[in-house]
């Protein structure tokens, strides 16, 4: 563990949705923290529950169905999850923004450019007048690379292209300087060129912008391979394995990273006839494994596993798994966060 | 897009031309035209006068070859059919309705008369519904599934399932003296001493004799506009660009009102281009039960009485404000949503 405190903890986070099933415990006791400017992967296949770690930070969850249950996560020295409805809108766009999947739906269809990105400035510095706010608009379109941004100020969304559009969130996501930047899968709804060049953007954008950090969700490890400091493997609902990015890729350590990182295409490998893939699928969110959630689908699975859900343990400095293959080594105690407010 | 509008204007004409060439061609057709009532009339005041009189044998009176012409000349049905039409749609270009039948009356001045009961109705009805079920439809759209939700959406739809007319019977058994309440007058349109009231008198009177007639004539208009309303906020609520404004941090007012509202408008708007067409509104069954001298009953019996000139004002009326009325609702729709764009 490096020094420096956490810009973002989360603890214990239990997001769960009703359903006519049941409970779905989509955030399943999940730990995890983000550094100062650092740029930090969270990977996992679909259902895994970033995309719910994600909204939970902010408090997005769309309750019903959704509901935090449990945990805490703490942001400069306040738990978000105990905040006012009040002082949660002050940290949403002003210290922590988001950007979403779906460039082509997430602005709104009958509001200009400009007033979309005005309104993110109005909002939470209401002293601002109309023409300041404007003209720091045109700035950040700059700087996010629209051409011609005076005229594309006036325009609506459905006269931009998916990336333009893309571009257009990552402004209003920066345009008052957040220190996190949760991004969703920003780039999987885009072609493979324009995602290179929106993933440059937002790198190029956080490097000038000190102490900036980037929570990245993706799906795709060679974007996270390419971007990140840090990577966090994500599995039924928990964080799985967690290491820099090197670490991770030379070493990785858990069945199901270890899966991952196999089914992965490689240019310089051996042609192999057909790719690697994980065997069996996600479990049924309803109906989770009672020991570790990976054991259903694990090649290596041996007797505590389907009965006792091993502990995330720091195995090597800076790395950490949760598995049985894995203990800590003899003499350091399991993960604890250092925090008092551990649940 | 004005040369899509110019366009559009233009094919009002033929538009017209048709519609009222359907209509001359099928009363051309229909029996018992102004010569067969005159004829009736006529026999019948014979038929009397002989039975009082005594002297002549009843049933053989026919009025003269000579007459008869004279009969067919005034009312134009010495001419071929064609002849008659372009005469007719002739004077319509010159702003001439010609004289009704019945009232001995320019159609214009017989028309005119009902306006204010037509704007009564139709305005008060269309204002009340729009600023009832806008706000109805938006709180039952914040409350989806709430007991308010459900009991007002009983209420909405029994209105909707029960006829205007028989519930202004009922309503007028009830309110309108009698066994139970006397509450509001039996009928009429205004107080009968109209000319001798002061303003104040009259603004009280009028909406003292309109207030059942109104909620008859839009109790089924309720559950249409209350429904779009809140499945279109519904749907709008739930869309990615919702998830964006809250993420901005605004209020969840501002993203209700401000966002969403103005999306779930757009289906409603198109309505307004039909504001005009309400000059002409009426009800014949619910003006019948209140004993008001409107539109409804003065179509239905200028059709009854064979009084062609009126139905055919009327319908040219009708006709032009639905024609215009209709570009009218795409100009609007234009406006309010900006990926609209006519060719």
């Amino acid at each position: 563990m490096t020094a420096t405190q956490p810009l973002l903890q989360i603890r214990g986070l239990r997001t769960h949705f009703s359903t006519e099933s049941g409970v779905a415990k989509a955030v399943d006791g999940l730990d995890l923290d983000v550094r100062p400017g650092e740029v930090l992967g969270l990977v996992g296949e679909s259902g895994s529950g970033k995309s719910v770690t994600a909204l939970s930070i902010l408090r997005l969850i769309p309750d019903p169905p959704g509901h935090i249950a449990a945990g805490e996560i703490w942001f400069q020295g306040r738990d978000l999850l105990t905040l006012s409805w009040r002082d949660i809108r002050r940290i949403r766009g002003k210290e922590i923004s988001m950007i979403f999947q779906e460039p082509m739906t997430s602005l709104n269809p009958v509001f200009t450019i400009g007033r979309q990105v005005m309104e993110m400035i109005l909002t939470h510095e209401p002293a601002t007048s109309r023409d300041q706010a404007r003209s720091r608009s045109i700035q950040i379109l700059t700087e996010v690379g629209i051409p011609d941004p005076a005229t594309r100020m006036d325009q609506y969304p459905h006269e931009l292209s998916g990336g333009m559009r893309q571009r257009v969130m990552i402004a209003i996501a920066l345009v008052l300087n957040p220190s996190l930047l949760i991004a969703d899968e920003p780039t999987t709804a885009l072609d493979v060129t324009i995602q290179a060049q929106i993933l440059d953007l937002m790198l190029e954008l956080k490097a000038r912008r000190a102490g900036g950090a980037i929570l990245l969700i993706t799906h795709n490890l060679a974007v996270v391979a390419e971007t990140c400091d840090r990577v966090a493997v994500m599995y039924g609902g928990k964080i799985q394995e967690v290491a820099p990015v090197r670490d991770l890729y030379r070493n990785p350590l858990h069945p199901y990273t270890r899966g991952l990182l196999a089914s992965l295409p490689r240019v310089d490998g051996e042609r192999a006839t057909r790719l690697t893939t994980i065997p069996g699928s996600v479990p049924d969110i309803h109906n989770m494994p009672t020991g570790c959630k990976f054991s259903t689908r694990c090649a290596e699975r041996f007797e505590p596993c389907d009965s006792i859900e091993p502990p995330l343990v720091e195995v090597a400095p800076d790395h950490l798994v949760r598995c049985h293959l894995h203990e800590a080594p003899p003499g350091t105690p399991a993960h604890q966060p250092a925090s008092a407010h551990d649940v | 897009m004005t040369g899509y509008f110019i366009r559009r204007l233009l094919l009002v004409v033929p538009t017209f031309i048709g519609i009222t060439l359907a209509v001359f061609v099928v009363m051309h057709f229909v029996p018992g035209g102004p010569i067969e009532r005159q004829l009736m009339a006529y026999k019948m005041a014979v038929a009397t006068e002989g039975g009082a009189g005594g002297g002549m044998i009843g049933g053989g009176a026919e009025l003269p070859p000579a007459a008869l012409e004279e009969l067919r000349r005034f009312y134009g049905f010495d001419k071929p059919l064609h002849t008659r039409y372009l005469t007719w749609l002739w004077n319509v270009v010159r702003l001439d309705l010609g004289t009704s039948y019945v009232y001995q009356d320019p159609v214009w001045e017989v028309i005119r008369t009902r306006f204010p009961v037509s704007i009564f109705l139709g305005l008060t009805g269309f204002l009340l519904s729009y600023l009832v079920c806008i706000p109805l439809g938006v709180l039952k759209a914040i409350h989806h599934h709430s007991k308010f939700d459900f009991l007002s959406s009983f209420v909405v739809f029994l209105g909707y399932s029960v006829p205007g007319w028989a519930l202004g019977t009922a309503l007028l058994v009830l309110f309108g003296g009698g066994s139970f309440w006397n509450v509001f007058p039996l009928g009429g349109f205004r107080p009968s001493n109209w000319e001798l009231l002061s303003i104040g008198e009259k603004i009280v009177g009028q909406l003292h004799h309109m207030f059942l007639p109104v909620v008859c004539y839009m109790v089924g208009s309720f559950a249409t506009l209350t429904i779009l309303t809140k499945n279109s906020l519904l749907e709008n609520l739930g869309q990615d660009y919702v998830r964006t404004a809250f993420a901005k941090g605004l209020s969840e007012r501002r993203v209700i009102f401000v966002h969403s509202l103005r999306n779930s408008l757009i289906p409603l708007a198109t309505g307004l281009g039909q504001v005009f067409g309400l000059v002409l509104a009426g009800s014949f069954l619910i003006e019948r039960v209140f004993n008001i001298d409107g539109m409804g009953y003065l179509g239905y019996t200028s059709i009854l009485q064979r009084d062609y000139p009126v139905a055919l004002g009327i319908l040219v009326i009708g006709s032009l404000l639905m024609l215009v009325g209709n570009i009218l609702s795409d100009m609007i729709y234009a406006a309010i949503d900006p990926r609209i764009r006519f060719r």
